[in-house]
């Protein structure tokens, strides 16, 4: 089964009222209730009651990410550790614990991006109990060998391995180790190969590492489906009361500020030629007109609703696809702007157009109906996604570890609604600027070309 | 519209759906939901692809899902469905082909009628034909053989399973197939296969009665059924181990899937059995199959090692198993997710500087070995409770949306079945460990099977001989990881390097002259 779907640029904001659409008016940015209870130990819990017979979510979400690798050589170390905490507990050592998971009969997993790393499983709610114990044993107790270790880096470089494979992740890393100097966002989550190959040396590096961040003040635990906020506090105190806090404040080197256009190119001939504009742009902020403006953005502009779209892709056919959009990120990350081409000579081309169409809103603005239109979209494609316990721990997720707070995309979401046509003009003007850019392209030529 | 077979009223925790089904509609009611959800699965897929034009059901379906209508264009359709964020697309597969819409109920009624000329009176615009059959082009050519070599080695591996069938071609086609194809082409197929006979709608969600009759009277504007329905190929075991490699240049790995065919699908109740055996052996993406603790936990060897009783569409991306996939022809499979090789090796170990391979022989056998180990002594009474206790609870998982729920209801349809899933637990619940040993007695062997491996050109001939010639593969462990492990896995690693695989031919295919 192949899907062909244009999937619409994912932005994280919070749900609607129904029969509200123009746009215009919001008063209950989220149908389901947000509980939370702090712990005295700092662990924030947070309990979403859902219509989910007999299946619950359970998330713990590590606000610890590979923004947080500052030491050098250590880059992809928050994946790797993340991959650890699978090694087992003396109460459960990883026999033990696989039993119990798949006792469980649940979807369970974990990953790692940049600002984060999140444990997730979705399953028997009535078995809510045995996922608080699991998961409090690992998280305070964990105690893997050496040989565990050494051996669990191996199965690292076999992800790097198969991802390797596709020319957009190398370039992907090539791109941001040249657009930063400084921060940590230089490397990918995955890391430099240099460091995944040196990975199983840093066993004491490791338990450092888990002592930081492993921690109640950089977690919270999320749970959403057939639960009450009473069994899940009480579950909370249960089994993390006792967790302690750290002291661990992180050093994340400030980025310089760019001052001319940099470049990362892939040559390669037997991959269609591709090009991505990649802007610096700010922290998300859930309360900044800026970071709203930049979403409503992406969308007017790069959208498969966009003029830039129906005039590249469906009428000239100079490109495959196209879109673009801002991460929500802790610090200033990129505003990458990407589109796949059928020709590397229409490469300046894409590029000229990608400019005209960014300096055509800041000259001119956008049509009052197209942002209200998109207003309607943003909150209708959000509303129509959050159905089943997963997709919603998935969104308050993003939002614990975008910035610490689970009600945070609603309030983002309210400011989405009053952003103006002069609000996306300010922002386009400050943030796509020439000396701010980064341009990555793969071509079968040696160098880029683009200008 | 013809009388509703089967209802059934499940009140699950306050939460009413009602779940209705006849021969041609699926009903999944949820009067709480926000949206509806509308399928039309036609009995129509890549099998049907005529010689020459493969790619052709793929193509028709994109121009459907991603063209006009004859009254708005695909930039009109565009504009209209941005404020309601409305979703669409089609899913192609060997046997059927389902179109999914989704919307918000707000905009239900406006958003139908705009839907439904998509699929009841498409455009087959020459813009759009000329603009999607690129993009498939492309996918044939390049990005299939480029991006992901694990799916390249899956892809691979049904190429050479199903050769010389109607199954062998990928669904995105072959490179002359899509080359060949005509905006024509895409006419006529439509008109023979998109009839109102070979259609199944479902329709799940917060509708009502009246827009749920509208749907089932507009569907009589299509044509009467126009031809007979083809079946699925029937494949024979091949003989012996038949290993095909396919070398690329900058390969950092060795991607290897493998596979026979299988005489089972969901129809046959003894699949419950052996979806307890295989979920043990290699369940997907979990750290709790054999495959995986062996290969991966143990000998720190690769990412996962995981095996599947069906197809698993983009195992890679995905945690939870798809719909719309069903198939009447099906296969065993083993993907071993790529291994170092030996290049690699050398590079990053000095005490490696003399081997001749990477590690894909070494894992090669020791997943076969252990499927051979299955199928001989079957699993204990302690881990049949356990994977069964697992799958009661994790089937349910496959539905956690509505629009999943909806198309494992209507692939329930293909086999003949109500509700796969609630049947399914029916059929575990019942079952002994004896009925899941004879299942892994019965369906599972080792002496014949496809293997294709996708790899660096620098392993190619060291691979192809180690193979050809079934030479032991000692296990090349880095000094790190050797030093830690216990006598019992360097005893078992002796064994598993001695194991005979009973090769009967390596072919090795340049990534150039794949998919043609």
């Amino acid at each position: 089964m192949k899907i062909l779907k244009i999937l619409p640029l994912i932005l994280l904001t919070l749900a609607c009222v129904p029969g509200d659409k123009d746009g215009g008016q919001v008063d209950d940015v989220f149908p389901y209730t947000i509980h939370q209870k702090a712990l005295p130990n700092g662990l924030n819990v947070v309990t979403v009651p859902y219509e989910s017979p007999g299946i619950a979510s359970f998330y713990i979400v590590v606000r610890a990410g590979s923004r947080e690798e500052v030491e050098p050589g250590k880059t992809g170390f928050a994946h790797f550790f993340e991959h650890m905490m699978f090694r087992g507990t003396d109460k459960y050592p990883t026999d033990v614990y696989n039993k119990n998971l798949k006792s469980i009969g649940a979807a369970a997993n974990a990953n790692t991006w940049l600002d984060r790393t999140v444990y997730h499983m979705t399953g028997n709610a009535k078995m809510l109990d045995k996922m608080f114990d699991m998961e409090a044993d690992r998280f305070q107790n964990l105690n893997y060998s050496v040989h565990g270790f050494k051996t669990e880096a191996g199965a690292v470089k076999g992800e790097y391995t198969k991802n390797y494979a596709s020319p957009m992740m190398q370039l992907n890393e090539k791109t941001v180790n040249v657009a930063f100097d400084k921060h940590t966002y230089k490397h990918t989550t995955m890391g430099f190969w240099d460091d995944v190959v040196e990975m199983p040396n840093q066993y004491e590096y490791s338990l450092m590492f888990f002592d930081r961040f492993y921690r109640p003040e950089y977690s919270t635990i999320l749970v959403v489906g057939d639960v009450t906020p009473d069994l899940v506090n009480s579950l909370a105190e249960k089994y993390f009361g006792d967790w302690e806090r750290g002291s661990y404040v992180p050093e994340i080197p400030v980025e310089p500020e760019q001052t001319e256009t940099r470049f990362a190119h892939i040559q390669n001939a037997n991959f269609p030629p591709y090009l991505s504009l990649n802007y610096k742009s700010p922290a998300f902020d859930p309360d900044s007109k800026e970071s709203a403006s930049l979403s409503v953005i992406s969308q007017i502009l790069f959208s498969q609703k966009s003029e830039l779209y129906k005039k590249l892709v469906i009428e000239e056919r100079k490109c495959r696809y196209l879109g673009g959009g801002a991460m929500f990120t802790r610090d200033p990350y990129l505003f990458s702007v990407r589109s796949s081409l059928h020709n590397p000579d229409d490469l300046q081309t894409v590029k000229d157009e990608i400019i005209k169409s960014i300096q055509d809103l800041i000259d001119n603005g956008v049509d009052q109906k197209v942002l209200s239109d998109t207003k309607s979209h943003v909150k209708y494609d959000f509303a129509t996604g959050l159905d089943s316990s997963t997709a919603i721990a998935e969104v308050l997720s993003y939002s614990i570890w975008a910035t610490g707070d689970p009600e945070a995309f609603g309030r983002f979401f309210n400011l989405i609604e009053t952003i103006t046509v002069e609000d996306l003009q300010a922002t386009a003007k400050k943030y796509f600027i020439p000396e701010h850019l980064t341009i990555s392209t793969i071509s079968p030529e040696e160098e880029g070309g683009v200008l | 519209m013809r009388t509703l077979k089967i209802t059934i009223i499940l009140v699950l925790s306050g939460l009413i759906v009602n779940l209705a089904m006849a021969h041609d509609l699926v009903e999944l009611k949820k009067n709480t939901s926000n949206k509806v959800v509308i399928k039309y699965m036609f009995n129509v897929g890549s099998m049907m692809d005529p010689e020459g034009k493969e790619g052709l059901s793929m193509l028709t379906a994109s121009l459907i899902s991603d063209g006009g209508s004859t009254q708005y264009t695909k930039i009109e359709i565009d504009d209209l469905l941005y404020p309601m964020a409305a979703s669409y697309y089609a899913s192609v597969d060997k046997e059927v082909t389902v179109f999914t819409f989704e919307v918000h109920r707000d905009f239900i009624d406006s958003f139908y009628e705009i839907a439904k000329g998509l699929l009841y009176t498409p455009a087959f615009d020459e813009n759009d034909f000329n603009r999607i059959k690129s993009n498939q082009q492309n996918y044939v050519d390049q990005i299939i053989k480029a991006s992901s070599d694990e799916e390249y080695s899956k892809m691979a591996l049904e190429d050479l399973l199903f050769r010389g069938t109607s199954y062998q071609h990928m669904i995105m086609g072959t490179s002359s197939g899509v080359n060949g194809i005509t905006l024509d082409d895409a006419r006529e197929f439509y008109k023979k296969y998109y009839t109102k006979d070979n259609l199944l709608i479902g329709i799940a969600g917060n509708y009502s009665e009246d827009f749920k009759n509208k749907l089932l009277l507009d569907r009589e504007q299509l044509p009467a059924l126009q031809f007979t329905l083809q079946e699925a190929p029937e494949i024979s075991m091949p003989d012996g181990l038949q290993v095909e490699i396919i070398e690329k240049e900058n390969a950092l790995g060795s991607a290897i899937y493998a596979g026979y065919p299988l005489d089972i699908t969901r129809v046959d109740d003894d699949f419950a059995a052996l979806m307890v055996a295989n979920s043990w052996l290699g369940e997907h993406r979990k750290s709790y199959g054999q495959l995986y603790e062996k290969i991966r936990r143990t000998r720190s060897m690769n990412y996962g090692d995981y095996t599947y009783i069906e197809w698993y569409e983009n195992g890679g991306r995905v945690q939870l198993p798809l719909a719309h996939v069903p198939r009447h022809s099906n296969y065993f499979s083993l993907w071993i997710r790529p291994v170092q090789i030996g290049v690699q090796l050398k590079a990053q170990y000095e005490e490696l500087g003399s081997i001749d391979v990477g590690h894909a022989p070494f894992a090669l056998r020791l997943a076969i070995r252990e499927i051979d180990m299955l199928a001989k002594n079957g699993i204990s009474k302690e881990d049949f409770e356990l994977t069964r206790q697992f799958l009661r609870s994790y089937i349910k998982l496959f539905v956690q949306t509505t629009e999943k729920e909806l198309g494992f209801l209507m692939d329930s349809h293909f086999y003949g079945r109500e509700n796969y899933i609630a049947e399914l637990d029916e059929l575990l619940a019942n079952l002994t460990v004896e009925d899941v040993n004879e299942a892994a007695r019965k369906y599972f062997q080792v002496e014949n099977m496809y293997v294709c491996i996708v790899t660096d050109d620098s392993e190619t001939e060291a691979l192809s001989e180690n193979l050809l010639k079934n030479k032991p593969s000692p296990m090349s462990y880095s000094n790190l990881v050797r030093e830690g492990l216990s006598e019992d896995i360097l005893q078992e690693d002796e064994e598993v390097a001695a194991y005979k695989l009973n090769v009967k031919s390596v072919d090795i295919i340049n990534s150039q002259n794949t998919f043609k």
